[in-house]
């Protein structure tokens, strides 16, 4: 079977629609996520009571579970369960923000305790409130040592956006899909649709990097 | 008002005792220098005084105000009482300079121009000026040391807690560090040092307390501990640390 590149050509518009489709749930979900970790992982690191074990049973949920599985939950029988109906991308971007938010808020709990105690002493020592010292000396240390992990989580993400397929959210591979059934150009579609993958990920690979050469981790 | 009174202090673990019965009066200006061996809670006297370890019965008081008044803010407690580690614990993200302004700045309120020019001068007293733009990991252990020092100075305490500064130096670097303590005693600083440092304590010390078993077991003069050792524990002890 020869490659036929005119396919490739002709798909590509209809592909970079699934790529728009793809960054923006990666981009609003992992704004959420991000947020959504750093909060439920400082919960439980400062024992917040009660609100720390709602924070483990939401780790412990969501860990537990794939997140094809948790898609379908939201989209198809949240409506049912409680009558709360979103639109396909809503769902997409809130089950990619709390999936990751799960993930991302083990990140932040390793990151903060691996911090040396007795930086906390002597921000204490000083007169700083606990707040201050979370703020200005393990804060930012913490940030530092996250990045490499927080890269990592940045890039699963960004792929499960692909099992959005199966609520019908038009990104890249739901499209690469659709393509397939009208041309039934396998080779040319799925070669396509990896490299558009690749050049996202290695992107924000290197996006990563340069942000960590910058912070140099101490 | 004494600057530290400890009144049947008693401090546990979980069950393990760690201070008992300690009754401590410290007057302003007195350099107290505390020995004894490992465990003996030396460290944990410190860590209460500045409240990092909130006591288990009797009664603390830092310049007046109980660490066991619920209307007393632990922070004044701390702000009066500077705080030097045995693992200096500088903030490895910035600057000599800016670990010294940065107390300053956070909790006395000073504006950024007058905390580097408080910082600048501190670095300048402990022989630090031309390090000031160092990160903690380009300095020796002395240097950090004697930027910890400036960091707790630069909230202007009253009061002066040293745990073990030298131990974690080489003996060459610990001389630089036990000048900077000597000019800080001659200014009339209180100060508590916990430190194995003999010749510092009987030159620049007023007192020296002998710790054992979570008790204090001697307070006098340190030359007349020294050369008449009550007990033979402190004896034996002494002996031990030459």
């Amino acid at each position: 079977m020869e490659f036929q590149y005119d396919v490739v050509l002709n798909s590509m518009p209809q592909l970079m629609k699934g790529v728009k489709l793809t960054l923006e749930i990666t981009f609003y979900g992992l704004i959420g996520g991000t947020l959504l970790g750093i909060l439920t992982g400082l919960l439980q690191v400062y024992k917040v009571p009660v609100l720390n074990w709602v924070a483990f049973t939401y780790v412990a949920f969501i860990r537990g579970t794939p997140i094809v599985v948790q898609a379908m939950f939201v989209y198809f029988a949240l409506p049912l369960a409680m009558g709360i109906r979103m639109s396909a991308l809503n769902a997409a971007i809130m089950v990619l923000s709390v999936n990751a938010g799960a993930y991302i808020a083990e990140i932040v709990r390793g990151a903060v305790l691996s911090i040396n105690k007795g930086l906390v002493d002597a921000g204490m020592a000083l007169g700083l409130s606990r707040m201050q010292v979370v703020l200005f000396v393990v804060g930012p240390l913490a940030f530092r040592r996250m990045i490499p992990p927080l890269g990592n989580q940045y890039i699963i993400s960004l792929k499960d956006t692909s099992l959005f397929i199966v609520i019908g959210v038009g990104e890249l591979t739901r499209q690469g899909q659709e393509i397939m059934a009208s041309t039934f150009r396998a080779l040319e579609v799925w070669t396509s649709v990896a490299i558009l993958y690749m050049v996202m990920t290695t992107s924000l690979a290197l996006a990563l990097r340069l942000l960590e050469r910058r912070m140099k981790i101490l | 008002m004494s600057m530290v009174e400890c009144r049947t202090l008693g401090k546990n673990f979980g069950k393990v005792v760690v201070l008992q019965e300690i009754d401590l009066t410290i007057e302003q200006g007195e350099v107290v220098v505390v020995i004894g061996p490992s465990g003996s809670g030396k460290s944990t006297l410190l860590r209460c005084i500045n409240v990092l370890e909130k006591i288990t019965s009797g009664d603390l008081l830092v310049d007046g105000k109980s660490v066991k008044d619920s209307k007393t803010d632990v922070r004044l407690i701390r702000l009066e009482a500077g705080m030097v580690f045995q693992q200096f614990n500088l903030f490895p993200q910035m600057t000599a300079l800016e670990n010294v302004a940065f107390g300053p700045r956070k909790v006395r309120g000073l504006s950024r121009a007058e905390a580097r020019d408080l910082a600048a001068e501190l670095l300048r007293k402990v022989g630090l000026e031309d390090r000031a733009t160092h990160y903690p990991s380009e300095l020796s252990g002395g240097q950090q040391q004697r930027v910890a020092i400036a960091r707790a100075l630069a909230v202007k305490p009253k009061l002066m807690l040293f745990d073990e500064p030298t131990s974690a130096l080489d003996p060459e670097l610990k001389g630089e560090v036990l000048a900077v303590m000597r000019t800080l005693a001659e200014e009339g600083m209180t100060m508590v040092i916990v430190s194995h440092e003999m010749n510092f304590a009987l030159n620049v010390g007023t007192r020296l307390l002998f710790m054992d078993e979570g008790r204090i077991i001697h307070d006098g003069k340190p030359k007349e501990l020294y050369e008449n050792p009550p007990s033979d524990r402190l004896r034996d002890f002494l002996r031990h640390i030459q």
